[in-house]
């Protein structure tokens, strides 16, 4: 019953969004993430885990969203919108809970302006 | 791959994201570099105890919200190196990514999670780079002064910047903090770590009777009120072995925080080419003496 870590998915993902989505080698992608060549490899074939940073550059060099690559959505061009971040934040105390949840809409306040920007 | 192998791999990771952004002088500014990264980093009002930082993800956009009721800008600078470290370091979205986008961490802590301590080395790394770090402690004589001297060069706290004086300097150095009767933690510098059959001063083991800090800590009004106290004392007082050497003992109340920390130094242990005959094995002397950074 275990549930798949997000750097399961994401080697499956990445593959997915290169090979089909944009037909791209790995030293293209490499070269429009601004990472070293063999770095997509790695990440292919698990035997490197990206970091937050990483994930988010090739996320905008394939043009896919950080929550398609770590299979929250499946369709790529889809951020987790509906009821985002939300869930869970019980798990905070009290003040902490609150001042996540403010700041939290702000960064999605900031998605929805660069969307529509 | 060892736990002192990834802590010293996530320092550098950091030194290397300096080097990228051709950051060269102390101190290194965790906001700006959060700036630079797209990263949205606000502080929590001051009245807000709770976690001392988090991470926030929501969709592509990354925060960071950090503590800012101890009024400390050492801790608050190393509460945002650390989530800069949940963000930087491979393999961070499995650990710090529950369904809710959110990752929480927390302050002066003792956590043995390996992600923990990483994040905590990476902003060690990241606030106080070794070849900046050695090049500015190592042309000074050891001791308190120095450690207060880099605290104000790195912005950083007393207690994470004496950790990192110790685990640098050339000269003899141990920097222990303890509350009352009780060691908290303790580090040797390599220079120290050459002496003899050093016995261990373990978390939770007594503060030595015949030390100034002993007799120091019975006080607690000391610690409180931020009291200093410096006195030679023989090495073996603190830390057993068999050679006797003279080192000085600092000792300074941290306030409000509660403890206390002392350092002992010594420009001359450690610094003959001919006693490495009883040296300790290096890789059980690395685990067992590997930081635990503290903000």
């Amino acid at each position: 019953m275990n549930e798949p870590q997000p750097s399961e998915i994401f080697k499956e993902r990445l593959k997915t969004a290169r090979e089909q989505f944009r037909k791209w080698s790995q030293s293209d992608l490499a070269a429009r993430a601004g990472l070293p060549p063999s770095s997509i490899a790695h990440f292919e074939t698990g035997s490197r885990k990206p970091s937050f940073d990483t994930l988010r550059r090739l996320a905008n060099a394939l043009e896919v969203t950080t929550d398609y690559l770590l299979g929250r959505v499946d369709d790529p061009a889809l951020a987790e919108a509906g009821d985002p971040l939300y869930r869970d934040v019980g798990k905070l105390t009290g003040h902490d809970r609150e001042i996540a949840k403010d700041f939290l809409k702000m960064l999605a306040e900031r998605s929805q302006g660069k969307k529509g920007g | 791959m060892t736990q002192a192998f990834r802590l010293k791999m996530a320092k550098q990771k950091a030194e290397a994201l300096l080097k990228e952004r051709n950051i060269s002088a102390l101190p290194v500014d965790p906001f700006a570099i959060a700036a630079d990264s797209g990263i949205e980093v606000r502080g929590k009002p001051d009245t807000a105890v709770g976690v001392s930082g988090m991470l926030l993800r929501h969709g592509d956009n990354f925060g960071i919200l950090y503590a800012t009721h101890l009024h400390n800008e050492g801790f608050e600078r190393f509460s945002v190196g650390h989530e800069l470290g949940h963000y930087f370091l491979d393999g961070h979205i499995d650990h710090v990514l529950p369904k809710d986008g959110i990752h929480e961490s927390h302050a002066g802590f003792v956590s043995s999670d390996p992600y923990e301590l990483e994040a905590d080395n990476f902003s060690a790394g990241l606030l106080m780079p070794e070849t900046l770090f050695k090049r500015e402690l190592n042309r000074r004589r050891p001791g308190f002064e120095t450690v207060e001297h880099m605290t104000g060069r790195c912005r950083t706290s007393l207690t994470a910047t004496a950790i990192r004086c110790a685990e640098l300097s050339n000269d003899a150095l141990a920097v222990i903090i303890s509350t009352g009767s009780m060691i908290d933690f303790c580090f040797l510098s390599d220079a120290m770590k050459s002496l003899p059959q050093l016995s261990w001063l373990r978390k939770g083991s007594a503060v030595p009777a015949g030390t100034g800090t002993a007799r120091f800590n019975t006080k607690p009004e000391n610690v409180r009120s931020g009291e200093r106290l410096a006195q030679d004392i023989d090495v073996m007082e603190w830390l057993g072995g068999t050679r006797r050497a003279t080192v000085c003992e600092e000792i300074v109340g941290l306030g409000r925080y509660g403890k206390t920390l002392t350092v002992l130094s010594s420009e001359s242990i450690g610094q003959d080419q001919d006693d490495d005959d009883q040296e300790e094995d290096d890789e059980a002397t690395a685990e067992r003496w590997t930081p635990r950074f503290r903000r």
